[in-house]
C-alpha cells in the first residue's frame, strides 16, 4: 500500500464491509423471514417440553420441491445430520456480530482514527531521558536495564490500518476486539533499532504519549494498557467507547514499524539481538563463545512487521467463502471452551485461521466446504500431525536464502512458518499447550466419529475448565519461586531472550522435568497460561509475580496409579547413574524376585487413595530436588474431598480396601452356599444386591464385635437387643444377597404357597449353615441373616417364576395373561434387576478404580443436602456410572475429586425433561437402539418419571426412579448443584489452599418450616456427620473380637424408624428431609396445597380439624397438635421442635 | 398463628367445638402434659338403604381421625366409660365390611406403620353409642395407669417383636402347606374324575393332563404363534420388486427425513427458548 493519507486508508479498510452490506442484509432478511416462519410452524412447546411431532399424511407425502431436495442433499453432504446443521446455524447466529453493532463499531473506529492522527508531535530526546513524559502516564514496559542508546520523538502514525478478525468477519462475540496497526513514521526509527530492545522501548514510549492524549478525550470510556498476546515487551493500548457501548468493543492499538524496515535476515532464529554485554553487563562466559541466539525476541519484532501481510493473505484466501469463515468461528468457539486460546502463548484464533489457510493451500480444505467440514478437517489435521517434529510452512518459494525448518525446530518447540518463511507463528506456544490442543483434537475426532447423537453439544457447548478436565491440579504460588528455578537451572540465555520474563523461561524445563518424573502415571500435563493483565495508564506495568499463580493440570492414567515402584535400570548399566541423578536420594538399589539388582524408587502408599496421590510425592520431591521450589510453594489439589468419604477415625484410606474386605467375605459366603449339602433344591446362583457389593456404600461396613454388657441378650433366639438405658447401639446394615434355587416342578403355582415354601427354605438354610459351617443365623419368613467374620449378610431365597405367578391374571374366557402388579414389579426389581445392576457396577469398578470414590462422594453430597431419601441408591450410582461410561468431552475420571465436579455439572445442566440419561452398561446398546430409546422416550414422556435413567436391562421403565424424586425435589437438587459447583471450583482453584472444603456439603436449613432437632444419643451413625462431632457416645463395639457370638442388633436406626412414622402419619401434609449419615436435624416443609382450607370429607380428615371460616365449616391442618405429635412420636429421640411460624399461616 | 390463638379461646367459651354436620367432635391428647389436642369425629355407624355392612347397626360407633399413637386397646379403654365395648377395629380408610376374622399370619404380613386411622367401635348395647356422642373429653391416650409406649420405648419393643421364633414359623408353614397340598390333591382328584366325561351338553373338556397335551391358554403362547405366522409371511414377500414399491419406499424415505427435520426444528426451537446456544 502506498503512503496514502492515513484517514482515507482507514476509511478504505473499514469501508470493505460497507460495500458488502447489501448482500449481507439480504441474507439477514431471509434469515429473519425463515425464523419467523419457523415460529409460526412450530408453536412454542408447552412448558419447555418436547412433544412428539405430528404431521399429517398430506404434509409428509406431498411432492418435494426442487429447493427442498437441494436442501436435503446439501445437509446430507455437508453436515452430519439436519439437527447438526440447525444447531451450527443457531450457534453461529449467537456468536456472530450483528450488522447494527458493526455499524456502531465502524463509527467508533472512524472517530479513533481521527483522534490518533491529530496527536501532536514531540521534539527528539534521548531514550533514557523521559522527563518530557507528562505526569499522568507511566511507560508500559519494564525498562531493565534502563540504559539504552538512541533517540525518540513522537510523530503521528504514517498509517492507521485495521487488521485481524474484525475485518474478515470471523470475530466472535462476546469480547469483540478490533486490532488497529499504527505504522510509526520512518523518522522515529533508526537502522539498528532491532538491537537491545531499542525498538520495543520506542514502541512503548510511542504508546505512552498516545495514551496521554487519548485519555483526555471524552470519547473513551476507558484507556488502559495491556500486552499483545501476553508478550510483555509489546504493550498495546486498549480503547473502549464511553457510555452504553463500553462493553461493545475494545480497540487495541499496536504500533508497528514501516514495512520492510527491518531486514529479515537479521531476525533469523539463530541470530542474537540482545547482547549479553548490555543485558547482563558482562560478556558471555568463556570469551570467544558466540552470543546465545534470541529466537523469541526476534519473532516479536518480526510479528509487528507482518501484521498487514497476514491480513492480506487471510482476506484473499477467505474472499467470499462463507464456509471457511463459519469454520473459523466454530474453531474459535471450540478453542475457547477448552480455555486454549487465552493468555500468554495460547493457541489463538489467529493461529487457527492461519491453519485453515494452510489447509486450503495444501488442498485439504476446499472453499466450498461447510463450516462443520472445516472444523472437522482442522481437527483431523491437528490430531494426526505433530508440529513439534515436522513443522509446516505457508511459504511456497524454495529460495535457498530462507532459513531451514530445522533451525526453527532447534529454537522453538512448535513450528508453523508464515508465508515469508521467516516468522514462526507458533513461537510462543509451548510444547505442553500444543500437546493439549492435539489431545483435545484427538478426543473430539473420536467423538465425531462415534456418531453420538449430540456431538455438537459436547464439542462446542460444553466448557472444559482446567479443574473439571484434569484429575489433579497443582498451583505454584507465589510465582517468585520460579526465579529460583531460573537460577538453579542456569537459564540465563532464556531470560535474555524473554526479556526477563522468568515464568516463560522456566515453564519449558519445568514441564519437561515433571513429565519425565511422572512417566507412566501421566496421560497429559497442561499448564495454565498466565492471564494477560490490563492496567491503567498512570500505573507501572504489573510485575511478573503478580500474574497470579501457575497452575498445572495432571491427567492421570489409572493403570499407572496402582504401582508404588519406579523401576530403574540395572545397577551396572550406564543409565543407572542418570537415574540416580534424576531421583536423588529417593533412588536405592533393590534386589527383585527375578534376581535382578536394579535402581528403584519406592513411594509410601498403603491404600488406594494414597496411591492416587503418589504424583503429589513425585512432584514435590522433583521440584525440591531439581528446581529448589520449596514444598510450601507447591499447592497440590488432589484429594481434599477424600476426607468426606473416609471412614471413622481413618485418615489413610478412602474405604476402597474396607469394601474389598467385605466383598471378599461375601465371596466366601457364596462359596459356602454353593457347596451346601442337604438342601432339597441346589443353589443355582448367588448374587449380591447391596451397595457394598458394588463398592458404592458411602461408609463401608466394619466387622461387628458387640460388647455384651451393652445389650440385652435374648438367649433363646441367640440375638442381642438394644437397651433402654444405653445409647443407641452401632448401626449394622445387613448386606442383601439373592440366592436363586434351581427350577423344579415341585414348586407350588400359587403366590401364597410359594411364600410359605420360600420361608421353609429360609429356615432350612439357617439350619444347614449353622450345622455345617458353625455360622450364627437367624431366619425369618423372607430372609435369613447370617453373621460371618463380623459381617452380616441377608440371604433372600428367590424363585425365578414367582414374579410371573404374581403377574398372572385369568380372564373370564380362561385366557391367562400377564399384567404387571406392584408386588410383581417390586419382586422383579429386587431379585432380578438389582443383582444385575450390582454385578455390572462391580465390573465397572474393576475397570475404573475411581468409580467407587466418585459414586460415594456424589451420594454423600446428595444425602448431606437432606435429599438422600428421595433418590434411590441405584439411581445415584447410575448417574455416577454415566460419568465413566459417557465421559465425553472429557475422559473417564481418575480421581474422585474431578468425578464429583463432573457429577455436579451433569446434575446441574442435564435436561431431564427432554432427555433420558442413557447409561450404556457393558456397551450393550447399539447406536440404533439408543436412537430408538430416545424416540420412544419422547412418545411416552408423560407416563415416565421425572428423572429417567435407561440401562440395557431397563430400557423402558426407569425402575430406579419410579418412586421419586418429584419434580420439585429434582429441581431443588439442580439448584443446589448449580450453586455448589462454582463455589467448589473456586475453592479448589484458589492457589492459597481450598479452605473449608465441607462448605458445599452443609445444607441450607433456612428453607424449612419446622426443624426437629434430634438427640445424638440415639443417632447411631452420629460420627459420620459432615462436621464430625468432637465427642459422641459409645456404641457398644469392642476393638478385639469378644466372646459374644450372638446376632448383633440389625438395621436399628431410630431416626429412620421415626421418619417412617412421620411420613406415614403426616405424609400428605408435609415433606421430611434428613441426612442419614449422622444428621442431627430433620427439616419439615409443609405442603402448601394441603394447607388450603378444604370442605369436610370423611376420607381426608387425617390430622386436620374443622373450623368455621366465614360461616362455613372447613378443614385445616391442626398444626399445633401436629407439632406436639412430632415430639410424642419421637419420644426420647427428639430434643426440640422448632417451628418457624412466620413462614406459614393457615 | 396469632390469629388462631385468638380464635381458640373464643371457641372454648361458647363450649362447642365445631364439627362437621352429623358428627360430634371429641378432643384427644396423648397425655396430661400436652397442650393442643386432635379431634376425633364420631357418629353412629349407618349406611344408606340397600348397601350392606357387616357392622351391627345401632351399636357401632364410627370414629374418624384416630391419631397414630392410639391403639385399639387404648381406644377401647377410653370409650369403656360409655358402655361395655365389644370390639374395636382400626382401619386405614372407611370400609363397610369387617376384615376377615381369622388373624393374618404375623410372619408373612407384618403390621404396617400406623398413620391417622378410622375406627369402628362396636358396643354391646346401643346406648353406648349415644353416650360416646355426648362425650366431652379431652381423652388422654396415655395415663399413668395405662402408659402407651412411643419413641425409643416403642422401637425397642418393636425390634424385639420382629425377631421371629423359628419353631412357630415352621409350624405355621407346615400347617399351611398341609392344607394347601390337601386342597391341590382334591382339585386334582376332581379333575381326574371329570377327565373325558362329557358335560350335560356333551362337551368334553380338554386339559393339559390328557394323553395329548395341548398348548397352554396364555397370552404369551398365542402371541408367539402369531409372531411365527407373521415371520413366515414376511419371508415370502418381495420388497422393492414392483415399480410402485420402489416409488413408495423412496417416498417413505423422504417422509422420514421430513419428519426428522420437523423434530429437529422443534428441538432447536426449544433450545433457543432456553438460551442453550450461548456457548459461554
Amino acid at each position: 500500500m502506498g503512503p496514502a493519507p492515513a484517514g482515507e486508508q482507514l476509511c478504505g479498510a473499514i469501508g470493505e464491509p460497507e460495500v458488502m452490506e447489501p448482500a449481507l442484509e439480504g441474507t439477514g432478511k431471509e434469515r429473519k423471514k425463515a425464523s419467523s416462519r419457523k415460529r409460526t410452524l412450530a408453536e412454542p412447546p408447552a412448558k419447555g417440553l418436547l412433544q412428539p411431532v405430528k404431521l399429517s399424511r398430506a404434509e409428509l407425502y406431498k411432492e418435494p420441491t426442487n429447493e427442498e431436495l437441494n436442501h436435503l442433499r446439501e445437509t446430507e453432504l455437508l453436515f452430519h445430520s439436519s439437527l447438526l446443521r440447525l444447531q451450527v446455524e443457531e450457534l453461529l447466529k449467537e456468536v456472530r456480530l450483528s450488522e447494527k453493532k458493526k455499524d456502531r463499531i465502524d463509527a467508533f473506529l472512524r472517530e479513533v482514527n481521527q483522534r490518533v492522527v491529530r496527536v501532536p508531535s514531540v521534539p527528539e530526546t534521548e531514550l533514557t531521558d523521559q522527563a518530557w513524559l507528562p505526569a499522568g502516564v507511566r511507560v508500559p514496559l519494564h525498562q531493565v536495564p534502563y540504559a539504552v542508546k538512541g533517540y525518540f520523538r513522537f510523530l503521528p502514525p504514517a498509517q492507521v490500518t485495521v487488521v485481524g478478525s474484525y475485518l474478515l468477519g470471523t470475530c466472535i462475540r462476546p469480547d469483540i476486539n478490533v486490532d488497529v496497526a499504527l505504522t510509526m513514521p520512518r523518522e522515529i526509527l533508526r537502522d539498528k533499532d532491532g538491537l537491545n530492545q531499542r525498538y520495543f522501548r520506542k514502541r512503548a514510549l510511542y504508546l505512552s504519549h498516545l495514551a496521554h492524549h487519548l485519555a483526555q478525550d471524552p470519547l473513551f470510556g476507558s484507556v488502559c494498557f495491556s500486552y499483545t498476546n501476553g508478550c510483555h515487551l509489546k504493550p498495546s493500548l486498549l480503547l473502549r467507547p464511553r457510555g452504553k457501548d463500553e462493553r461493545l468493543v475494545t480497540v487495541r492499538l499496536h504500533p508497528c514499524p514501516p514495512p520492510d524496515f527491518f531486514r529479515p535476515c537479521r531476525l533469523l532464529p539463530t541470530k542474537n539481538n540482545v547482547r549479553s554485554a548490555w543485558y547482563r553487563g558482562q560478556s558471555p562466559a568463556g570469551d570467544g563463545s558466540p552470543e546465545p541466539p534470541t529466537p523469541h525476541y526476534n519473532t516479536w519484532v518480526l510479528q509487528d512487521t507482518a501484521l498487514e501481510s497476514h491480513l492480506q493473505l487471510l482476506s484473499t484466501m477467505l474472499g467470499s467463502a462463507q464456509g471457511l469463515k463459519d469454520g473459523m468461528a466454530l474453531l474459535k468457539v471450540w478453542l475457547r471452551q477448552r480455555e486454549l486460546d487465552k493468555g500468554q502463548g495460547g493457541f489463538t484464533g489467529f493461529l487457527v485461521s492461519m491453519l485453515v489457510v494452510f489447509l486450503v493451500s495444501t488442498h485439504k480444505i476446499h472453499t466450498t466446504m461447510s463450516g462443520y467440514q472445516v472444523l472437522r478437517s482442522v481437527l483431523q489435521f491437528l490430531a494426526t500431525t505433530d508440529l513439534t517434529v515436522n513443522g509446516i510452512s505457508l511459504c511456497l518459494s524454495s529460495d535457498p536464502s530462507l532459513p531451514a525448518l530445522a533451525d526453527f525446530h532447534q529454537a522453538f518447540s512448535v513450528v508453523f512458518l508464515d508465508s515469508s518463511g521467516h516468522l514462526n507463528l507458533c513461537a510462543d506456544v509451548t510444547a505442553s499447550t500444543y500437546h493439549q490442543v492435539q489431545y483435545e483434537a484427538r478426543l473430539s475426532m473420536t467423538l465425531l466419529d462415534s456418531r453420538a447423537d449430540d456431538g455438537f453439544q459436547l464439542l462446542l457447548m460444553t466448557p472444559k475448565p482446567m479443574i473439571r478436565a484434569f484429575d489433579h491440579v497443582l498451583h505454584l504460588h507465589p510465582l517468585s519461586c520460579l526465579q529460583a528455578v531460573c537460577h538453579r537451572l542456569k537459564l540465563w540465555p532464556e531470560l535474555q531472550d524473554n526479556g526477563g520474563d522468568y515464568i516463560s523461561a522456566a515453564l519449558g524445563p519445568l514441564t519437561t522435568l515433571l513429565e519425565q518424573g511422572l512417566g507412566t502415571r501421566l496421560k497429559l500435563l497442561a499448564h495454565s497460561r498466565p492471564p494477560v493483565p490490563e492496567w491503567g495508564i498512570n500505573q507501572d506495568p504489573p510485575k511478573h509475580k503478580d500474574s497470579g499463580s501457575l497452575t498445572l493440570g495432571l491427567l492421570l492414567r489409572p493403570e499407572g496409579l496402582t504401582s508404588v515402584l519406579e523401576l530403574g535400570p540395572e545397577a551396572d548399566q550406564p543409565e543407572a547413574a542418570k537415574f540416580r541423578q534424576f531421583w536423588g536420594f529417593r533412588s536405592e538399589l533393590r534386589r527383585f524376585q527375578d534376581g535382578a539388582i536394579r535402581e528403584a524408587v519406592v513411594w509410601e502408599a498403603a491404600s488406594m487413595s494414597q496411591k492416587r496421590l503418589i504424583p503429589h510425592q513425585v512432584v514435590t520431591h522433583l521440584l525440591a530436588l531439581h528446581t529448589d521450589i520449596p514444598e510450601t510453594c507447591v499447592h497440590y489439589v488432589g484429594g481434599p474431598l477424600d476426607a468426606l468419604i473416609q471412614g471413622l477415625k481413618e485418615t489413610s484410606s478412602t474405604g476402597e480396601e474396607a469394601l474389598a474386605v467385605a466383598v471378599c467375605c461375601y465371596d466366601d459366603l457364596s462359596r459356602l452356599l454353593w457347596g451346601l449339602e442337604g438342601l432339597p433344591l441346589t443353589v443355582s446362583a448367588v448374587q449380591g444386591a447391596h451397595p457394598v457389593l458394588r463398592y458404592t456404600e458411602v461408609f463401608p461396613p466394619t466387622p461387628v464385635r458387640p460388647a455384651s454388657s451393652f445389650y440385652e441378650p435374648l438367649q433363646e433366639r441367640s440375638s442381642l437387643l438394644p437397651r433402654l438405658d444405653k445409647p443407641c447401639p452401632a448401626y449394622v446394615e445387613p448386606m442383601t444377597v439373592v440366592c436363586h434355587l434351581e427350577g423344579s416342578g415341585q414348586w407350588p403355582q400359587d403366590a401364597e404357597a410359594v411364600q410359605r415354601v420360600r420361608a421353609a427354605f429360609q429356615l432350612r438354610l439357617a439350619e444347614l449353615l449353622t450345622q455345617q459351617h458353625g455360622l450364627q443365623c437367624r431366619a425369618t419368613a423372607t430372609h435369613t441373616d447370617v453373621l460371618k467374620d463380623g459381617f452380616v449378610f441377608r440371604i433372600r431365597v428367590a424363585y425365578q417364576r414367582e414374579p410371573q405367578i404374581l403377574k398372572e391374571v385369568q380372564s373370564p374366557e380362561g385366557m391367562i395373561s400377564l399384567r404387571d402388579t406392584p408386588a410383581s414389579l417390586r419382586l422383579e426389581r429386587d431379585t432380578r434387576q438389582l443383582p444385575l445392576l450390582t454385578s455390572a457396577l462391580h465390573g465397572l469398578q474393576q475397570q475404573h478404580p475411581a468409580f467407587s470414590g466418585v459414586a460415594r462422594l456424589a451420594k454423600r453430597w446428595v444425602r448431606a443436602q437432606l435429599l438422600g431419601e428421595d433418590f434411590t441408591d441405584e439411581s445415584l450410582d447410575l448417574v455416577a456410572a454415566a460419568l465413566f461410561l459417557h465421559p465425553e468431552p472429557f475422559t473417564p475420571p481418575s480421581s474422585p475429586q474431578v468425578g464429583f465436579l463432573r457429577f455436579l455439572y451433569l446434575v446441574s445442566t442435564f435436561d431431564w425433561k427432554n432427555n433420558p440419561l442413557i447409561v450404556n452398561l457393558n456397551n450393550e446398546l447399539t447406536v440404533e437402539e439408543q436412537v430408538e430409546i430416545r424416540s420412544g422416550f419422547l412418545a411416552a414422556r408423560a407416563q415416565l418419571p421425572v428423572m429417567v435413567i435407561v440401562t440395557p436391562q431397563d430400557r423402558k421403565h426407569s425402575v430406579w426412579t419410579q418412586d421419586g424424586p418429584s419434580a420439585q425435589i429434582l429441581q431443588q437438587l439442580v439448584v443446589l448443584a448449580a450453586e455448589a459447583l462454582p463455589m467448589l471450583e473456586k475453592q479448589l482453584m484458589d492457589p492459597r489452599g481450598p479452605g473449608d472444603i465441607r462448605t458445599v456439603f452443609r445444607p441450607p436449613l433456612d428453607i424449612y418450616d419446622v426443624l426437629i432437632r434430634l438427640s445424638p444419643r440415639h443417632i447411631p451413625r452420629h460420627r459420620q456427620a459432615v462436621d464430625s462431632p468432637a465427642a459422641s457416645f459409645c456404641r457398644g463395639l469392642l476393638s478385639q473380637p469378644g466372646p459374644s457370638s450372638l446376632m448383633p442388633v440389625l438395621g436399628y436406626d431410630p431416626p429412620q424408624l421415626y421418619l417412617m412414622q412421620l411420613r406415614e402419619a403426616f405424609g400428605d401434609l408435609a415433606l421430611f428431609f434428613y441426612d442419614q449419615h449422622g444428621g442431627e436435624v430433620i427439616g419439615v416443609l409443609w405442603k402448601p396445597t394441603s394447607f388450603q382450607p378444604q370442605p369436610f370429607k370423611a376420607s381426608s380428615t387425617k390430622g386436620r380439624m374443622v373450623m368455621s371460616r366465614g360461616g362455613e365449616l372447613v378443614m385445616v391442618p391442626n398444626v399445633e397438635a401436629i407439632l406436639e405429635d412430632f415430639a410424642v412420636l419421637g419420644e426420647g429421640l427428639v430434643q426440640t421442635v422448632e417451628a418457624r411460624s412466620e413462614r406459614w399461616t393457615v | 398463628m396469632v390469629a388462631r390463638r385468638r380464635k381458640r379461646p373464643a371457641c372454648e367459651l361458647d363450649d362447642r367445638i365445631p364439627s362437621p354436620p352429623g358428627y360430634a367432635a371429641i378432643p384427644i391428647k396423648f397425655s396430661e402434659k400436652h397442650q393442643a389436642s386432635h379431634y376425633l369425629y364420631v357418629k353412629a355407624h349407618g349406611v344408606r338403604q340397600g348397601t350392606k355392612s357387616t357392622w351391627p347397626q345401632k351399636r357401632t360407633l364410627f370414629v374418624l381421625n384416630v391419631p397414630p399413637y392410639c391403639t385399639e386397646e387404648s381406644l377401647s379403654r377410653l370409650l369403656s366409660s360409655c358402655g361395655l365395648v365389644q370390639s374395636v377395629e382400626l382401619q386405614e380408610k372407611p370400609d363397610l365390611a369387617e376384615s376377615p376374622k381369622e388373624s393374618r399370619s404375623k410372619f408373612f404380613h407384618p403390621k404396617p406403620v400406623p398413620g391417622f386411622q378410622v375406627a369402628y367401635v362396636v358396643f354391646q348395647k346401643p346406648n353406648g353409642v349415644s353416650a360416646a356422642l355426648a362425650l366431652k373429653g379431652p381423652l388422654l391416650v396415655s395415663t399413668e395407669s395405662h402408659p402407651v409406649k412411643s419413641g425409643i420405648h416403642k422401637w425397642i419393643s418393636d425390634y424385639a417383636d420382629s425377631i421371629p421364633d423359628p419353631e412357630a414359623l415352621r409350624m405355621e408353614v407346615d400347617t399351611f402347606m398341609e392344607a394347601y397340598d390337601q386342597k391341590i390333591a382334591e382339585e386334582e382328584a376332581k379333575a381326574k374324575e371329570e377327565e373325558g366325561v362329557p358335560d350335560e351338553e356333551g362337551w368334553v373338556k380338554v386339559t393339559r393332563r390328557g394323553r395329548r397335551p395341548v398348548l397352554p391358554r396364555t397370552e404369551a403362547a398365542s402371541l408367539r404363534v402369531l409372531e411365527r405366522e407373521r415371520r413366515k409371511r414376511a419371508r415370502k414377500e418381495l420388497l422393492n420388486f414392483y415399480a410402485w414399491q420402489h416409488r413408495e419406499s423412496k417416498m417413505e424415505h423422504l417422509a422420514q427425513l421430513r419428519k426428522k427435520f420437523e423434530e429437529d426444528k422443534q428441538r432447536i426451537e426449544l433450545l433457543r427458548a432456553q438460551r442453550k446456544f450461548r456457548p459461554y
